[in-house]
């Protein structure tokens, strides 16, 4: 009997959601390769709702929207920990996750797949199709997570436009047509189109916009990293913890503002937050203000030359210097 | 005792980082940081943020006088300059972003004492009208620096580093403060300190007078209130109480039956003037919180900005002018000689407008060139098959094999080759580079002796005609070419008209005087470098603006009058003030953009009248730097010998002919010895005794 497993809403204010977990078919050909997909849950993930409201989404689809299908595309800037969600609600679901990045490098044989020509062992070739990465996931249990949308070709782009509408397949060179499963979800994320440095992307096709449901994923706030690196290193001083927390929530506050006069090109990601500056403070755990060699060893290089100054006031107004130690206990 | 490793702002800061211009230079670094913050602070996403010569709140706009940042840096603090910048800047903003006195109420009865049988008006009255007829004076000034501790509490809150800086500033204060001050203005001193929470009740206790330590005690329940209110009324309220305690222990006077009304306000004058004294010995004032007369005064001026809103104006694109002057200076380029000294220089373009004048000076130029006798098509004439040709093939000259050039007859015999064959070398169109500085000062408009004993303002329009010829040259030649004027004076801007420059003169000068004192007029007379025509520039686009310039140097007093008649429409000729130079900064400046454009033969003509401003000294090793650098510098005096000391090729001339050809056949020197490849063994070495068109009369 298939797991049950429960949506836990963190602000306490929906019900929780109760979600059966998908299970691999004894007869999937590549089951073993699949199970190795499926991702591990990461116990220092720190739910913001985003799991709760895909599991809403995902309770609205099963209920009601078995004809029609209703994907899911993730918008938000670097570092937001978009791809995070979608890995865990994987996890959580027991589906295998597959990250298939749409660069605008990305061709639609990459994608879909191609003929290939292979020796027949009697000094000649002979051709044969071969599953491109899209048509490989779909054959079984997946979640397929399509990353940077609006970085991908137009080709790219029309050639998934039958699978994400009504038609729910994919049409194959070899006429072959691999229907989208039940057990199959379809998610998609993609950074904000604006004046950012999102090398390559643009605004997303209309036609293909409107075949995605699409949630904006904002920077966490000041209490949810907090939060986020408690549940990581709950060693670490409370100190630190606070002052990265306010760090970061008042760098990406500049970065999102809307005044180009005032913003800095360059957030503090969920990966500088919880892995660089961590480790930074590790290393400098004995120096006399380990905060600040971390911050000038492991925040400063990613900063655009330009932004320096705004980081350094940030730093000084919120900081100027940082706690006493142990970092951690 | 400060440990050793610390540093005081006052002892590592020299004075001249410490000057208005510096102290604005620095906040522009953290500006938009601090006006992120602000917009944070005050919840408007919107809120604009600038320097103004007056502190101002409106709506929508808060106005920052930079004047009050500079106050700060001459603490005695364990602080550094960036972190001043950022904290009395963000310290300014919070104020003028939080203070808001204009909730009317009715009078409080409580605010009067239980004995009080007058009557309270029932109509709602502002808060400053209310604690003025409840406390006085005193009342007022209590309230002012309560408010100003508590605003700081609670709005720097996420601001914990800023906060500490300011913590800094004031903590290096308080000895000298509580020292100076009298016992009420201690406590007052004590309240502002504990209500902002920079010291605990034991540390303030044990640095006041004993009576005052014990007035503190009976205060600290208010002092906390006052602390976390965020009812400006409810502070006032607990202004006059901390008033009532200071008066039952004896560090206020009460008001006595047998006092007049007038002597009981004198009193209340004296007191609060005890009070303000003791906090601002202190706290980083800001005029909003300082008194009733500044809070009114910074409203007044918000409520005008908003009013000028939705106009085009200068109140709506910037500053007013001394505060766009004071900017123009701070965001200057530093340039720094090889003497270590440095100075501001202001670069910008020539005001456009010069080319109002393009007819009159087309037709006088044609005319001058006739008078001075200078040929400028049969210069260019000249040299232009010889360039044409080397340049063409990319050859180069002095090989004992290679390539015959076709004119390898006619270049030996003229001696210009030592050897016949030619090879092909990189070098292209671009490898070479003319730069012409011309001094601007009105001296160089000034009436000069002709050969025929007449006197006529011929200085400044040789050097342009000179100027104008070497451009055609370099233009038909393809040289890289630049023309720049410096001058010391009020800068002009390159849109600037007559009318637009005096006014901005006049109003610039005046605001500076009045709110920066002896500096205003550093700051208004400037270093200025203007770009008649830059590298980049096509000749055509300068072309009608030289012309116009020619005619202003040319016909000065025409220039004037015009200017009188139309001075919206025509150029700002008043720009040519009669002020002493500096060269060397201006050198300087020329030769590095001149290196910038990495040509193989680079050339830096200077033309001046006189004494420099600095020193020959400096401006002699800024030439002898630009020499070594391996760009030419040809020093052309204007009856003045100066240059003789200052640059080793020189000449000076006394006429106007002299000058026009002194410029031209210098440049065309330069180019004919790097076209020749004849070393450094050419007349210019002996250039100071010798004319500089003597080689090309020779070679003529």
């Amino acid at each position: 009997m298939a797991e049950t497993i429960t949506f836990e809403d963190p602000s306490g204010e929906g019900k929780p959601v109760e979600l059966e977990a998908f299970s691999l078919p004894r007869n999937t050909p590549d089951r073993a390769q699949r199970a190795e997909r499926i991702p591990k849950p990461d116990p220092f993930y720190v739910d913001l709702g985003m799991l709760y409201r895909m599991a809403q989404l995902e309770r609205v689809r099963r209920d009601h929207f078995t004809e029609v299908p209703l994907h899911l595309a993730l918008r938000g800037h670097m570092g937001t920990g978009k791809d995070h969600d979608l890995e865990q609600f994987a996890a959580l679901l027991r589906l295998p996750y597959y990250r298939v990045p749409l660069t605008g490098e990305v061709r639609d044989i990459t994608l879909i797949g191609s003929v290939k020509l292979y020796g027949d062992d009697k000094g000649g070739t002979e051709s044969r199709w071969e599953d491109g990465d899209i048509t490989r996931a779909l054959r079984g249990p997946s979640l397929i997570n399509l990353s940077e949308l609006n970085a991908a070709g137009a080709e790219t782009l029309f050639a998934l436009h039958g699978l994400l509408d009504r038609y729910q397949a994919l049409g194959l060179p070899t006429g072959e047509t691999v229907p989208l499963r039940q057990d199959v979800r379809v998610f998609g994320t993609m950074n904000p189109t604006d004046l950012r440095d999102y090398a390559g992307t643009q605004t997303l096709n209309k036609a293909f916009a409107d075949r995605w449901v699409i949630w904006e994923k904002s920077f966490p706030t000041e209490e949810q990293l907090a939060a986020m690196l408690e549940r990581r290193y709950p060693d670490m001083g409370t100190k630190f913890v606070e002052l990265i927390a306010r760090l970061a929530a008042e760098v990406n506050t500049s970065f999102t503002s809307l005044d180009t006069a005032t913003r800095v090109e360059t957030p503090m990601s969920l990966r500088t937050v919880l892995d660089r500056l961590p480790a930074g403070l590790r290393i400098y755990e004995e120096a006399d203000d380990p905060l600040i060699r971390a911050w000038d060893e492991f925040v400063l290089p990613h900063v655009d030359p330009y932004d320096r100054d705004h980081y350094s006031t940030v730093w000084s107004a919120v900081a100027r210097k940082g706690p006493a130690g142990p970092v951690f206990s | 005792m400060r440990a050793q490793q610390d540093t005081v702002l006052s002892e590592i800061l020299p004075p001249e980082e410490r000057v208005i211009e510096s102290v604005v230079a620095r906040y522009q670094r953290v500006a938009p940081a601090v006006t992120r913050f602000a917009r944070t602070i005050s919840g408007n996403e919107h809120l604009h943020v600038r320097l103004g010569s007056q502190a101002a709140s409106g709506p929508g706009e808060i106005v920052v006088d930079p004047g009050l940042f500079q106050a700060a840096y001459s603490r005695r603090a364990p602080v550094t300059p960036s972190e001043v910048a950022l904290a009395s800047a963000l310290h300014e903003v919070v104020h003028l972003v939080a203070t808001d006195l204009e909730e009317h109420r009715a009078m409080p009865r409580e605010w009067f004492p239980d004995d009080f049988e007058g009557d309270l008006p029932e109509d709602p009255v502002p808060l400053l009208d209310a604690l003025a007829e409840a406390g006085g004076p005193a009342g007022q000034a209590l309230f002012f620096s309560l408010e100003d501790a508590r605003q700081e509490s609670q709005l720097f809150t996420g601001y914990e580093g800023a906060r500490s800086v300011l913590a800094d500033l004031y903590l290096a204060s308080v000895p000298e403060a509580l020292e100076q001050a009298r016992p009420l203005g201690q406590f007052a001193l004590g309240a502002f300190l504990l209500t902002g929470r920079y010291l605990t009740r034991k540390q303030v206790q044990k640095r006041v007078d004993p009576h005052v330590a014990a007035a503190i005690d009976d205060a600290m329940p208010f002092i906390k209130a006052a602390s976390n209110s965020t009812d400006t009324w409810e502070v006032a309220g607990i202004a006059l109480q901390l008033l009532q305690i200071a008066r039952l222990h004896g560090l206020a006077f009460d008001v006595q039956p047998t006092e007049t009304i007038g002597e009981s306000e004198e009193k209340s004058k004296e007191q609060a003037d005890d009070i303000q004294d003791g906090v601002d010995s202190l706290r980083l004032i800001t005029p909003i919180l300082a008194d009733a007369d500044g809070y009114d005064q910074t409203q007044r001026t918000g409520e005008s900005v908003a009013a000028e809103q939705g106009r085009k104006g200068d109140t709506d694109e910037a500053g007013d002018p001394s505060t766009d002057q004071l900017l123009l200076v701070s965001e200057a380029p530093t340039v720094y000689l090889p003497t270590g000294q440095s100075g501001k220089l202001i670069v910008g373009g020539v005001p456009d407008r010069f080319r109002h004048f393009r007819l009159e000076g087309h037709r006088a130029l044609v005319d001058a060139a006739r008078t001075w006798g200078v040929g400028q098509r049969h210069v260019s004439g000249e040299l232009y098959p010889l360039f044409l040709a080397n340049q063409r093939r990319g050859l180069r000259s002095g090989y004992d094999a290679g390539d015959l050039s076709p004119h390898a007859a006619l270049l030996l015999g003229a001696g210009l080759y030592e050897r016949m064959f030619e090879r092909r070398a990189i070098s292209t169109r671009r490898s070479y580079a003319v730069s012409l500085l011309v001094d601007a000062s009105a001296s160089m408009l000034q009436p000069r002796h002709l050969e025929d004993a007449r006197r006529a303002p011929w200085a400044m329009a040789a050097a342009t005609l000179g100027a104008w010829t070497l451009a055609r040259l370099a233009d038909e030649l393809q040289i890289e070419f630049e023309v720049a004027l410096f001058n010391r004076a009020f800068a002009a801007a390159v849109d600037d008209s007559e009318q637009s420059y005096s006014k901005r003169l006049h109003a610039a000068t005046a605001g500076l005087r009045q709110t920066r004192g002896g500096a205003a007029d550093r700051l208004s007379r400037t270093v200025n470098h203007y770009l008649v025509k830059s590298f980049d520039d096509p000749w055509r686009r300068s072309e009608d603006v030289l012309a116009g310039l020619f005619y202003t140097a040319m016909e000065p007093r025409q220039a004037a009058i015009a200017a009188r008649r139309e001075p919206n429409r025509t150029p700002p000729v008043s720009m040519f003030e009669k002020a002493a130079n500096v060269d060397e900064f201006n050198v300087s400046h020329a030769a590095e953009r001149l290196a910038a454009r990495r040509a193989n033969t680079r050339v830096l003509v200077v033309l001046a009248d006189g004494m420099t401003r600095g020193s020959v000294e400096n401006l002699s090793k800024a030439v002898e730097t630009v020499e070594h650098s391996g760009t030419t510098v040809l020093g052309i005096g204007i009856g003045d010998p100066t240059v003789q000391a200052a640059y080793s090729r020189n000449q000076v001339v006394e006429q106007p002919d002299a000058l026009a050809k002194a410029m031209v056949d210098g440049v065309r020197e330069a180019l004919h010895r790097t076209l020749a490849e004849l070393g450094s063994g050419t007349w210019w070495e002996h250039g100071s005794q010798r004319a500089l068109y003597s080689a090309n009369t020779r070679s003529a």
